[in-house]
């Protein structure tokens, strides 16, 4: 029961978000709703235990596709850069939310294993300590993307001369 | 009795529906792309849903990971074509860019 009402959370925010970042007048506040939409996937397939599909989803999609996006938003001259309090409200909303799924995440995945690795190889030690601790290494991503969606609000927020 | 595995491919299916709505009504060349990626996150969950609960597993991974590389490319190409129509027409509505071809 606990999986199915976990799974429709996700389903739920993640339809909402897509709404927002599709019915949002402004570019710039759609660009962000996507941002938070496919973070929210990536969430999503690493709490099904699928932790480098998540990865690379958050990595290619609210990595790398957004800085495109933003840049071609900015050359374009297409978003209208007044950004109030509230928006930025929004955002770090957005932001407290992901911490909190990032959270259950590292609950449901048992926490990290403090067990030392038997190899004497160090690629191997060093792949064992980052398998060990991904739950950690996801809420700090999520942290990181977040705080570089702050960023990003916080430069658009500035007016042009 | 609804599992998470119709749950997300109920939600999959609604996502490509409402990215498609999106492109069809959307009078900006980067709102239709991000409905794209919308439609692109649609059939991601779809494709990862389909192999929850079963043996295919390694199978939907393998896809999901293909239609996330190819969703990002063709966003890549979207994306500057987007600037190149800009360049040209100075002007990303749809309808404004038909009328200014003649």
């Amino acid at each position: 029961m606990a999986n199915e009402i976990l799974a429709a959370g996700l389903a739920a925010a993640l339809v909402l978000t897509a709404v927002a970042a599709l019915g949002a007048k402004k570019v710039s506040t759609s660009l962000i709703m996507l941002f938070y939409s496919s973070v929210v996937l990536g969430v999503t397939f690493t709490l099904y235990n699928d932790a480098l599909i998540g990865l690379v989803h958050m990595a290619t999609f609210a990595g790398a596709v957004s800085v495109l996006l933003l840049t071609v938003i900015l050359m374009t001259g297409e978003s209208n850069l007044a950004i109030g309090g509230r928006r930025i409200a929004l955002v770090l909303a957005g932001v407290t939310v992901l911490v909190v799924l990032a959270s259950i995440s590292t609950i449901t995945s048992g926490g990290p294993a403090l067990a030392p690795s038997q190899s004497q190889d160090i690629s191997l030690q060093v792949l064992g300590f980052v398998w060990n601790y991904r739950p950690w290494d996801l809420l700090a991503l999520i942290m990181v993307f977040a705080s570089s969606m702050v960023a990003v609000v916080s430069l658009l927020s500035k007016e042009r001369p | 009795m609804i599992t998470d595995q119709t749950i997300f491919l109920v939600t999959g299916t609604l996502l490509v529906f409402i990215g498609i709505a999106s492109v069809s009504i959307s009078k900006n060349l980067i709102k239709t792309l991000m409905s794209f990626q919308v439609v692109v996150f649609g059939v991601n969950l779809t494709l990862f849903a389909s192999g929850l609960g079963g043996a295919d597993r390694a199978l939907s991974d393998a896809f999901v990971l293909l239609s996330i590389l190819v969703g990002a490319s063709v966003e890549a190409v979207g994306l500057a074509v987007i600037v190149a129509v800009h360049r040209k027409y100075g002007t990303l509505n749809p309808d404004e860019i038909r009328r200014l071809r003649g």
